[in-house]
């Protein structure tokens, strides 16, 4: 593995097998993606690219059919205990405990790695205090708006001060005040503890506003374009933004994202 | 200004009450008070209708066969419920755990859980007789075989009911197994768990009722017992409302209990 890489996906493929007709479905592949620690790496796709499947690959959840993942020098699935605390995710629902306040909500991955009792309090409530919900700490989930759900999942998630930030769809599920809110959030955080973090939507915008580096895949998770966004002027934004949407609509690699 | 004894502390607190009162309706009391009336003039008109005296007491017959309930009788069969309900429930969680962790061994175990479920409870009955010397241990071992399959089919099936998403998110995080189990899995099923107590207490407390009929010395299935053979109607009625009280009075801790733990859902 590349020393300078956080994650090295080698090759990667990814086969289901249905279990009704016995059909294979080739989810991923032959993917191969090498991401820099402390990257925003955004991956876009239509539903169906493997980019969910891809998520738990990473996670560690699902094993590779072929290839590998390597993140730091381990393989989240093989060495499934040494990424505890390392790896934290957001999902598109906030998946929060409904039997938890939001301050043991967000303690859960910090009781998890043996934190002791009153640390946890405290870096629970300094999370939830810097995301705006301190007065909101022994509420339960179903008394939040989705907004502060979703932020009470970002704060579950930096409480480990994760090398990894895995992220899928996070915010396509929130109003668009909201959810470019949280993304501006989830992006300074991001920056500040220095996290890898991978951003998976299927929303271009979502890609362009969160990523420091854009990822298209078309079917099976084929690279169709991989684009450093601090590459284009910002002028030529609108360039960019117009020559992604062309791949993803002809799933097919487009010339003028190949032009650095 | 004194304070106003008439009115809730706040709006949302309601007075207090004594827990079976609460429990019960205005239809409730009502429905119950007609059926004590009609008893009441069906016991005057039974010599009339051919009917003997002893067949139907009177409310004070009766009344007089609820003073002489011996507390230490109650106290028994309560004993007796509490603890094979706690017994059957350790044991019909943990064997629900293995079968959710294993699949051959749930394959192995769902038919024996049916057919134990399928035995009548005489029947566990007449086998605990056979088997056993014990009293006690008879009965418990009754109890223990009807409710504790309960708890597992229950336990079970709330498991698997467990969203996916929350099994997910709290995977990604690397639990270990008793950490899995104790921060999702153990309050998801709660609200079944729960459930499933009010089912089993019900069932215990109608099991107990027949094992001490048959075998015991002591406890209210023994004084109904001993009531048959005293042709005694009002002693029966009367331990029959003893049994009753305390289901009712058992559920209502049971909701209670529900209400403090399941806030969450409110």
């Amino acid at each position: 593995m590349s020393a300078s890489a956080a994650i090295e996906i080698a090759q990667l493929r990814k086969v289901f097998r249905q279990t009704t007709s016995g059909q294979s479905v080739v989810a991923i592949n032959q993917l191969t993606l090498r991401i820099a620690p402390g990257e925003l790496v955004a991956i876009v796709g239509q539903t169906g690219c493997g980019k969910s499947t891809l998520f738990d690959l990473l996670i560690g959840l699902e094993h590779p059919t072929g290839g590998s993942i390597i993140i730091g020098g381990k393989t989240p699935y093989d060495d499934f205990n040494h990424f505890r605390g390392r790896i934290a995710t957001i999902f598109q629902q906030d998946r929060l405990f409904p039997w938890r306040s939001s301050l043991d909500n967000v303690k859960l991955p910090l009781e998890l790695i043996g934190i002791p009792e009153n640390v946890q309090h405290e870096r629970a409530m300094s999370w939830l205090k810097r995301l705006g919900l301190e007065k909101f700490a022994d509420a339960y989930p179903r008394e939040l708006s989705g907004g502060m759900r979703q932020r009470v999942a970002i704060a579950r998630a930096f409480a480990v001060q994760p090398e990894i930030l895995l992220a899928d769809e996070s915010f396509s599920a929130l109003d668009e005040v909201t959810a470019g809110e949280l993304r501006k959030t989830f992006v300074e955080l991001a920056r500040e503890f220095h996290s890898t973090a991978i951003l998976i939507t299927h929303q271009l915008e979502e890609a362009m506003s969160v990523g420091d580096r854009i990822v298209v895949f078309g079917k099976s998770a084929a690279l169709l374009a991989d684009v450093r966004v601090s590459d284009w002027d910002r002028a030529d934004y609108p360039l960019l933004r117009e020559a992604i949407q062309n791949t993803l609509q002809a799933n097919a690699p487009d010339a003028r994202l190949t032009r650095m | 200004m004194p304070p106003d004894e008439t009115r809730p502390a706040t709006p949302f607190e309601e007075p207090r009450r004594s827990l079976l009162i609460s429990s019960l309706p205005r239809e409730a009391t009502v429905s119950i008070a007609l059926f004590a009336a009609v008893w009441q003039i069906m016991s005057y008109l039974a010599p009339t209708l051919g009917i003997p005296a002893f067949a139907i007491p009177g409310l004070g017959r009766i009344a007089k066969s609820l003073a002489t309930i011996t507390p230490l009788d109650v106290a028994v069969t309560l004993g007796r419920v509490l603890l094979s309900l706690v017994v059957s429930f350790a044991i019909g969680v943990a064997v629900a755990i293995v079968m959710y962790l294993s699949e051959s061994v749930e394959k192995y175990l769902r038919p024996m859980v049916r057919i134990l479920m399928a035995v009548p409870v005489v029947s566990w009955i007449l086998f605990a007789v056979l088997w056993f010397k014990g009293v006690e241990f008879r009965i418990v071992f009754v109890l223990v075989v009807v409710c504790a399959p309960v708890f597992t089919v229950d336990a079970l099936d709330n498991m698997r009911e467990v969203s996916k998403e929350l099994k997910q998110m709290i995977r990604s995080f690397r639990p270990t197994s008793l950490q899995f189990f104790h921060k999702l899995m153990l309050p998801a099923i709660t609200p079944g768990l729960i459930t499933s107590w009010k089912i089993t207490l019900s069932l215990a407390i109608r099991v107990v009722t027949i094992a001490e009929l048959v075998g015991a010395v002591t406890g209210i299935g023994h004084q109904l017992s001993v009531a048959q053979e005293l042709f005694s109607v009002a002693d029966v009625f009367a331990w029959t409302l003893v049994l009753v009280v305390l289901l009712f009075f058992l559920e209502a801790l049971l909701v209670r209990l529900e209400t403090r733990v399941l806030r969450w859902r409110a």
